[in-house]
C-alpha cells in the first residue's frame, strides 16, 4: 500500500507537469498515434499487394506490429524515470532516493510516470483486441482456445519482465559510469526490429533477436503463442530468459549501488 | 560567404566531439535501414517484383532512402526555438550574420556528417549483403538527381526553420515539432516507396510538399518517371520552394516583432 501511495503521489505530480505544458503534449500524444496510425496503414497497403508475409496474413502481421507497441508503451509507462538516471545522479536526487524509507529501484523507475502512454495504450489495446478476435474467428473458432490467450498475455508479461531487467542493467550501468544514459536508447531503437514477426530475419539475426537482445522473445513469441506457432520447448526458454535475466540485473543494480560513492550534491 | 564557411567549419568539429549523440543517431539509421531491408528482403523472397519494383530497385529505394533520410532530414533547427525562447537569439541579431543562413550552415555540417556516414553504411551493407545497385547509367539522370536533392534540402530546412520559429509564440513548440516530423518523413517516402500506397492516398499526399523530399529524388535516381513527370515534379518542387519560402519570411519578420528578450 506504501508503493502504491507513493506511485500515485508520483503520477499526480508527472501529470500535472505535462498539463501546464498542453500544446507539448499533445502534440506528443497525437504524434504518437498517428506513427502507429501510419505504420497499420502501411501494413494494410502492402497487404493489397500480396496474400502473405513469410506465411502471416494481415491480421496476423498486424498483431506482431500490436504487440510491440503494447510491450513498448507500457514498458515506457512503467520504467520512465530510467531515462533520467544520469540527471538524477548529477543532480543529487539519487542521494536524496537513497535516504529515503523506500526502495531505491522503485523510486528512480517510477519518477516520471508518462500520462501520453496512458492514453495511447487504450486505443493499441482496443485495436488488439479486434485483430485478436478477427483472427480467432478467422480460423473458424468464434473464441480462440482460453489457453492462447492465456499465453499471449503470460508471454507479453514475460516479454515485460526482460524488459523491466534491461532497464535496470541500463540504471545500474549509470549509477556505476555517471554516463550510458544513452545506452537506453538502444535499446528503445533495437525493439523497433520487433516490428516484424522475427521470420522476416534470416537465420544468425533471428539468432541474435532470440538470444542476445531478445527482441524477438519479448515481442514475437507472445504473437506467435496466440498464433499456435509457437513449441512448447520455446515457452520454457522464455521463461528462463526473463527470470535469468532479471535475477541477473537484480544482482547487478545492488553491486552498483553498492559501488556508488555520490557524484553531486 | 567566408564567415558562413567558418560556422560550418565550427560545427563540423563540434558535431565530431559529440560522438555519443551521433554514433545513435547513426545507430538509429542503421535499425530502420536493416529492419526495413529484411522486411522487403522477405517480400520479395519468391517473387520478381513487387508493385512495380523488382528486388534490385526496392532494395536500391531502401539504401537511398537511408542516404537521402541523412542528407534532407538531419537538422539543428529544433535548436532555434530554444534560443528564442532562452534569449540566445539576441546574440546572433548583434553579430553582423544573416540568422536564417547561419542556421544553414549549422545545418549543412549535420547534413554532411551524417552523409558521409550514411554512404559509408550503405557500402558496408552492400558488401555484406550483396545488394544488387540500381544506379543510373547517364550523366544527365545523376545531375538531375542531384538537383532534386539540393531541392529536397532546402525545402526541408527551410519548413524546419519555419517550425523552429513558433518558438516566438510559444515555449511548447517541441510536441508539435515531433508530430511535424513524423507526418513529414511518413509522407516523404522515407520509410517505404509511397506508390505502395492506395491510389487515393497517393493523390492525398502528392497535395503536400514532403513527397518531393525523398520519394521524387529517388524516382528519378531509378528511373521509374518518364521525362514529363520529371519537369513536372520540378516544377511543383519550386512552387513549394517559393511557397514555404515565402511564408517562412512572413513568420520570421512577424516573429521579430513580437520577440523580446527581457532578461537575457
Amino acid at each position: 500500500m506504501k508503493y502504491l501511495r507513493i506511485w500515485k503521489r508520483l503520477a499526480v505530480m508527472s501529470f500535472m507537469v505535462q498539463v501546464e505544458s498542453f500544446i507539448s503534449s499533445f502534440g506528443y500524444l497525437l504524434g504518437k498515434l498517428v506513427r502507429i496510425g501510419f505504420f497499420l496503414f502501411f501494413l494494410f497497403s502492402i497487404f493489397k499487394h500480396t496474400d502473405a508475409l513469410v506465411g502471416y496474413t494481415l491480421p496476423e502481421v498486424a498483431l506482431f506490429f500490436l504487440t510491440f507497441n503494447i510491450v513498448d508503451i507500457v514498458a515506457q509507462l512503467f520504467f520512465r524515470g530510467i531515462y533520467g538516471i544520469r540527471s538524477m545522479i548529477r543532480e543529487g536526487d539519487f542521494d536524496y532516493f537513497l535516504i529515503q524509507p523506500a526502495n531505491v529501484l522503485f523510486r528512480v523507475a517510477f519518477q516520471t510516470v508518462d500520462f501520453l502512454d496512458v492514453i495511447t495504450i487504450l486505443p493499441v489495446l482496443a485495436v488488439t483486441l479486434y485483430v485478436m478476435r478477427h483472427i480467432a474467428g478467422a480460423a473458424g473458432q468464434p473464441a480462440a482456445p482460453t489457453l492462447r490467450w492465456f499465453l499471449y498475455g503470460l508471454l507479453a508479461l514475460n516479454g515485460l519482465v526482460i524488459a523491466f531487467a534491461i532497464h535496470i542493467v541500463v540504471a545500474a550501468l549509470a549509477v556505476l559510469t555517471q554516463e550510458m544514459e544513452n545506452t537506453i536508447w538502444i535499446y528503445r531503437d533495437l525493439m523497433t526490429l520487433g516490428r516484424f514477426p522475427s521470420d522476416i530475419y534470416d537465420s544468425p539475426m533471428r539468432a541474435i533477436l532470440t538470444f542476445v537482445v531478445p527482441v524477438a522473445v519479448m515481442v514475437s513469441f507472445p504473437a506467435k503463442a496466440f498464433l499456435g506457432k509457437l513449441a512448447a520447448g520455446w515457452l520454457l526458454q522464455a521463461f528462463f530468459m526473463s527470470m535469468t535475466s532479471l535475477a541477473f540485473s537484480l544482482w547487478f543494480w545492488r553491486f552498483a549501488t553498492r559501488r556508488y560513492t555520490s557524484v553531486s550534491s | 560567404m567566408k564567415k558562413y564557411w567558418f560556422i560550418f567549419s565550427i560545427y563540423w568539429q563540434e558535431g565530431l566531439s559529440r560522438r555519443a549523440s551521433f554514433l545513435m543517431e547513426r545507430f538509429r539509421a542503421l535499425v530502420v535501414l536493416i529492419s526495413f531491408y529484411y522486411f522487403w528482403s522477405a517480400l520479395l523472397k519468391h517473387r520478381t517484383s513487387f508493385a512495380g519494383y523488382d528486388r534490385s530497385q526496392m532494395l536500391t529505394y531502401v539504401l537511398g532512402m537511408n542516404v537521402l533520410r541523412s542528407l534532407v532530414f538531419a537538422t539543428r533547427t529544433e535548436e532555434i526555438a530554444g534560443e528564442i525562447n532562452h534569449g540566445r537569439l539576441s546574440g546572433y541579431l548583434l553579430k553582423p550574420v544573416n540568422f536564417m543562413l547561419y542556421t544553414f550552415s549549422r545545418d549543412l555540417s549535420e547534413k554532411s556528417i551524417n552523409l558521409v556516414s550514411s554512404i559509408i553504411e550503405v557500402i558496408g551493407l552492400i558488401l555484406i549483403f550483396h545488394v544488387d545497385l540500381k544506379c543510373p547509367h547517364d550523366l544527365q539522370t545523376w545531375m538531375l538527381f542531384l538537383t532534386a536533392c539540393a531541392g529536397a534540402t532546402w525545402l526541408y530546412f527551410i519548413l524546419s526553420f519555419m517550425t523552429g520559429c513558433w518558438g516566438f509564440w510559444t515555449s511548447e513548440a517541441w510536441g508539435p515539432r515531433f508530430l511535424l516530423e513524423l507526418f513529414l518523413e511518413f509522407t516523404a517516402g522515407a520509410f517505404f516507396p509511397l506508390d505502395v500506397l492506395p491510389r487515393m492516398a497517393q493523390q492525398i499526399i502528392s497535395s503536400f510538399p514532403s513527397p518531393y523530399m525523398i520519394f521524387f529524388p529517388l524516382q528519378i535516381f531509378l528511373g521509374k518517371i518518364n521525362s514529363h513527370q520529371i519537369l513536372d515534379g520540378f516544377l511543383i518542387q519550386l512552387f513549394w520552394l517559393l511557397a514555404i519560402s515565402g511564408m517562412a519570411r512572413v513568420v520570421w519578420v512577424q516573429g521579430m516583432k513580437n520577440y523580446s528578450s527581457a532578461g537575457s
